[in-house]
């Protein structure tokens, strides 16, 4: 029988998968949130991750850029 | 609060959505007519020209010998557009058979024009009784002046000089730009930063759109502003015309264009005129293809470094939207593009194709002459940047798995296929992943399969 799963497929390059991957692993187990990991480039998340996701790739983001004081 | 669509259209479409009643009223004006005639695409031309002397209606079978077969779709844009502008007007008689008929006023005034040519309702004054200021003056004087209200516009404590617009009219204009809330102060919305970044001619085409709208609450004809402002770009730029010769609607519809540098007026010791400047004279044209190039200002270095060869507060307004301001010389502003003050153009939704072809089209002359006026580096980089901000892309979807055949697998995987709508296939594991609003379609389809 087919079976089907509401998500969230996310589209993105290897080191934004693994930092996606290295976020769920993190997680404790009742809060992870990857439902499958598709391919190098592809995760099937829970529909309910997009803001969470988000939120920590622009994080990630600007811990990563220094600005020259004014 | 409504969105307003910045489309920098021209003027001929604005009078095309015209009711039919007003749009007649409009060609009772010959310099409407002739500004129409110059609007049309050049098929549409040569039509009205060629039935310009034809009194009787004209049957379509015989307009349609005058075009080769390939040229057909042109024909029909043409006719299109003069039965849009009511230019033409479709009749068909009992026998199916369709003829166009010329609109008489708009044939009349035509004919008239051709004839005598165009006499303006008004004569530039003699040249002995005013003094004229030189064309360089008077562009500088409409700069200067649009720049002015542009300040105003965007931070309304910024400018000293006050303008003849009543806050309401202000209001309305920045209706779309800036968002207001009752006790932060206003902020410029993304349209308001897309704004600031377009063209003179289209931020002067949306202002006029919007003050032309808005004319109704004003109590004012929007028709008589749109016909004033056409004959307007038939007069000659830098001439004197007395005001005496304007009607009340026109005397202060006159003063708003002064604010907007469209004209500039001045009193002599008896009598006081005024002098269209090369923004009105430009208006009617269609708007987007004149790109008169203005002198730039800007220089950017392969460093990053950008340099603004200007006294204008606007421009180092503008250039803070994107840029980080460094130093503000009297005549020099220096800023530098960085990630950061990239982000926060972007965050306000301000794209990198509009910085970089704003970087572009404002280039120093120094500057400009060089392919590419700014640095591949930077260009590529500003690009880059805002690539990285997308660098993870979401879709709801539905993923399916456990199919017991291969069979049905490529069924399903076809059948999606064919709206479009696959996003993500695995033929070894038999697993897909289809965007989530063909569900309800791949239910039935699955369900149809199975019988």
């Amino acid at each position: 029988m087919v079976n089907a799963t509401r998500g969230l497929l996310i589209s993105c390059d290897i080191p934004m998968a693994q930092f996606i991957i290295s976020m769920n692993n993190s997680k404790p187990s009742n809060q992870k949130f990857i439902i499958h990991v598709l391919d190098d480039t592809h995760l099937f998340v829970q529909p309910h991750a997009t803001e969470m996701i988000r939120i920590a790739i622009a994080e990630f983001r600007e811990a990563n850029t220094y600005e020259k004081p004014a | 609060m409504p969105q307003v669509k910045i489309i920098a259209k021209n003027f001929i479409d604005m009078v095309a959505s015209l009711p039919a009643v007003k749009l007649d009223m409009l060609y009772a004006n010959p310099f409407i007519c002739e500004a129409i005639l110059r609007s049309l695409p050049p098929l549409a031309k040569k039509y009205v020209l060629q039935m310009m002397y034809i009194d009787a209606p004209i049957p379509a079978k015989s307009l349609e010998e005058w075009v080769l077969p390939d040229g057909l779709s042109k024909h029909r844009v043409a006719i299109d557009r003069l039965i849009q502008l009511r230019v033409l007007s479709e009749t068909v008689d009992r026998k199916k058979e369709t003829s166009y008929e010329m609109n008489k006023k708009f044939q009349i005034n035509l004919q008239k024009q051709l004839i005598h040519g165009g006499i303006l309702p008004r004569e530039p004054m003699a040249s002995s009784s005013v003094i004229l200021p030189s064309s360089e003056e008077l562009e500088i004087y409409a700069l200067e002046q649009w720049e002015h209200f542009l300040l105003h516009l965007i931070s309304s404590n910024q400018s000293e000089k006050l303008t003849n617009f009543s806050s309401s009219m202000m209001k309305v204009f920045q209706r779309g730009l800036l968002s207001q809330r009752d006790k932060e102060a206003s902020r410029l919305t993304e349209y308001g930063f897309q704004f600031l970044l377009m063209e003179t001619n289209a931020q002067l085409w949306y202002i006029i759109r919007e003050y032309i709208a808005n004319a109704e609450e004003r109590g004012v004809d929007p028709a008589n502003i749109i016909s004033f402002l056409l004959e307007l770009s038939f007069h000659e730029t830098g001439q004197a015309y007395n005001i005496n010769t304007l009607n009340e609607v026109q005397l202060n519809t006159i003063k708003d264009l002064s604010d907007l540098g469209l004209v500039k007026l001045q009193q002599g010791r008896k009598e006081s005129w005024f002098l269209p400047t090369k923004l009105a004279t430009t208006l009617s044209v269609s708007l987007s293809d004149t790109a008169t190039r203005k002198q730039g200002y800007v220089v950017v270095e392969t460093n990053f470094k950008m340099y603004a060869y200007s006294t204008s507060k606007l421009h180092c307004e503008i250039m803070r939207l994107f840029a980080r301001i460094e130093y503000e010389l009297p005549n020099l502003i220096v800023g530098a593009i960085n990630k950061e003050s990239l982000y926060n153009a972007f965050d306000n939704g301000i794209t990198s194709d509009q910085i970089v072809s704003f970087l572009q089209q404002n280039a120093h002359p120094r500057v400009a002459e060089k392919v590419p006026t700014v640095p591949e580096n930077v260009t590529d980089q500003i690009r880059l940047w805002e690539s990285d901000l997308n660098r993870v892309e979401m879709a709801p979807a539905q993923f399916y798995d456990e199919f017991p055949s291969k069979d049905l697998f490529e069924a399903v995987c076809d059948f999606a296929r064919e709206y479009g709508a696959l996003l993500w296939d695995d033929s070894k594991k038999m697993q897909l992943v289809v965007k989530g609003e063909l569900h309800n379609e791949m239910r039935e389809f699955l369900r149809r399969q199975k019988q």
